[in-house]
């Protein structure tokens, strides 16, 4: 009996040799894997969408390869309504290897401006949850999370129309200059029409007009519109406060009316 | 009273011989573990309460180890032996849980699944009783057999 008794202390004792190698070899693994996150970058897309891609550069000095490298973003705006989710899975990090990844976000305008377009005119902070998990050496799955608040640049930050004022035309018309102001404090150009209905105060539409802009990102936009509207003597005096109905067309969204009071 | 006397000489020798085993063994665990705490300390800040209770792990295991090299060529050193592989077992299902790690640092949490890693200790301690039982059954039955005088049949 002794010698099988031996037999099974000495294989024990291999195996326990085996396991504290195994996971020493996979700590020290871990200590030797550098991750570096590269600057994002936002493209806009005709359709709407706006590509927010994160570069990722990992360097595997381990000693063990890396399995099912995944990475999991999630946007949510500062209700906790989800906007956009995205994920980028790597199947193989070979050791000794240094490997890109680019994980890209689509943030569709039409989610991000569902909430009463308050992203269009108000910076805001948007929460990400991002997620990474990855197989160690086949056998110790781990995973990192961490939640962090990205800062959302209004594309029309304080946007306001001034106060017109009127000019004597013609005999029939008046012309009514309306001074228009906003701030791109959005990551990317901005290039559309904003188009300016003009009401009195009781409600009848005086006129129209509309101006093609491009402002480029952290830039601000000064403009004047100009109206020409028929004016007899009782709509002159209505004319006098009232209110735009304003409407915004980009490639990325379309947006209106934007009700603001004048007078 | 020549032959008495010689005989409690082997005793107190044998002691000693046996208490300078438990005390070099003793060391060279400590050693071991004196060596590989500082290393092994980033690590495990990140988990609260891992280091002390890793302190009265190896404490424990220590002084099994001890009573288990004192105690030797009875059949206290087995019971030693397989408390030992029970402590072991009753540790790891303690601090590991189901097996999977959580800890957060800051704003990150950091999760590690350990599953099979904590399967396969807790199966390696189990041989580990199983062997030292095996061991105490055997010593036993060696020391039955020498007190009744039968030896094991011989083969032909």
């Amino acid at each position: 009996m002794n010698v099988p008794i031996r037999a099974l202390g000495i294989a024990t004792s291999i195996f326990w040799i085996l396991l504290i190698a195994f996971i020493a070899l996979s700590a020290y693994s871990f200590k030797d894997l550098n991750f570096d996150l590269g600057e994002p970058q936002f493209t806009t897309a005709p359709d709407g969408q706006l590509l927010f891609s994160l570069p990722l550069y990992i360097d595997n000095r381990g000693y063990c390869s890396l399995k099912e490298f995944n990475l999991s973003t999630v946007f949510s705006d500062a209700e906790g309504a989800e906007i956009s989710r995205a994920n980028t899975f790597v199947p193989v990090i070979p050791r000794g290897e240094n490997v890109t990844i680019l994980h890209n976000v689509t943030l569709s305008m039409d989610s991000v401006l569902g909430n009463a377009g308050q992203y269009l005119f108000n910076d805001n902070n948007l929460t990400a949850s991002v997620t990474a998990g990855l197989t160690v050496a086949e056998l110790l799955p781990a995973q990192i999370s961490t939640n962090f608040t990205f800062p959302w640049g209004a594309p029309f930050y304080n946007f306001a129309l001034g106060q017109p004022s009127f000019e004597q035309f013609n005999i029939t018309h008046s012309s009514v200059s309306v001074p228009m102001s906003f701030e791109n404090h959005a990551a990317f150009d901005l290039a559309g029409n904003i188009r300016v209905e003009l009401f009195d105060s009781v409600g009848s539409l005086l006129g129209e007009s509309q101006t093609s802009f491009y402002v480029p990102q952290h830039s601000s936009y000064d403009g004047t519109l100009e109206f020409h509207v028929p004016l007899s003597a009782a709509s002159f005096s209505a004319a006098h406060n009232g209110h735009f109905n304003v409407y915004f067309s980009t490639p990325l969204f379309e947006y209106g009316p934007l009700v603001i009071p004048y007078g | 009273m020549v032959e008495e006397k010689k005989k409690s000489k082997n005793i107190v020798k044998d002691v000693s011989f046996r208490v300078v085993k438990a005390t070099l063994k003793a060391i060279l665990v400590y050693l071991i573990y004196f060596l590989l705490a500082p290393m092994l300390a980033p690590l495990f800040g990140l988990i609260p309460g891992i280091m002390e209770s890793i302190e009265a792990f190896v404490a424990v295991y220590i002084v099994l180890m001890i009573l288990g090299d004192l105690t030797e060529r009875t059949v206290f050193q087995y019971f030693f032996s397989t408390a030992r592989a029970l402590f072991f077992v009753a540790y790891l299902l303690l601090s590991m849980g189901n097996g999977v790690i959580s800890t957060t640092y800051e704003n990150f949490s950091l999760t590690v699944n350990l599953t099979l890693f904590y399967t396969i200790a807790v199966t390696l301690s189990l041989l580990g009783v199983a062997s030292s039982i095996l061991q105490a059954i055997n010593f036993m039955s060696e020391r039955a057999e020498a007190t009744s005088g039968l030896q094991p049949p011989q083969k032909a």
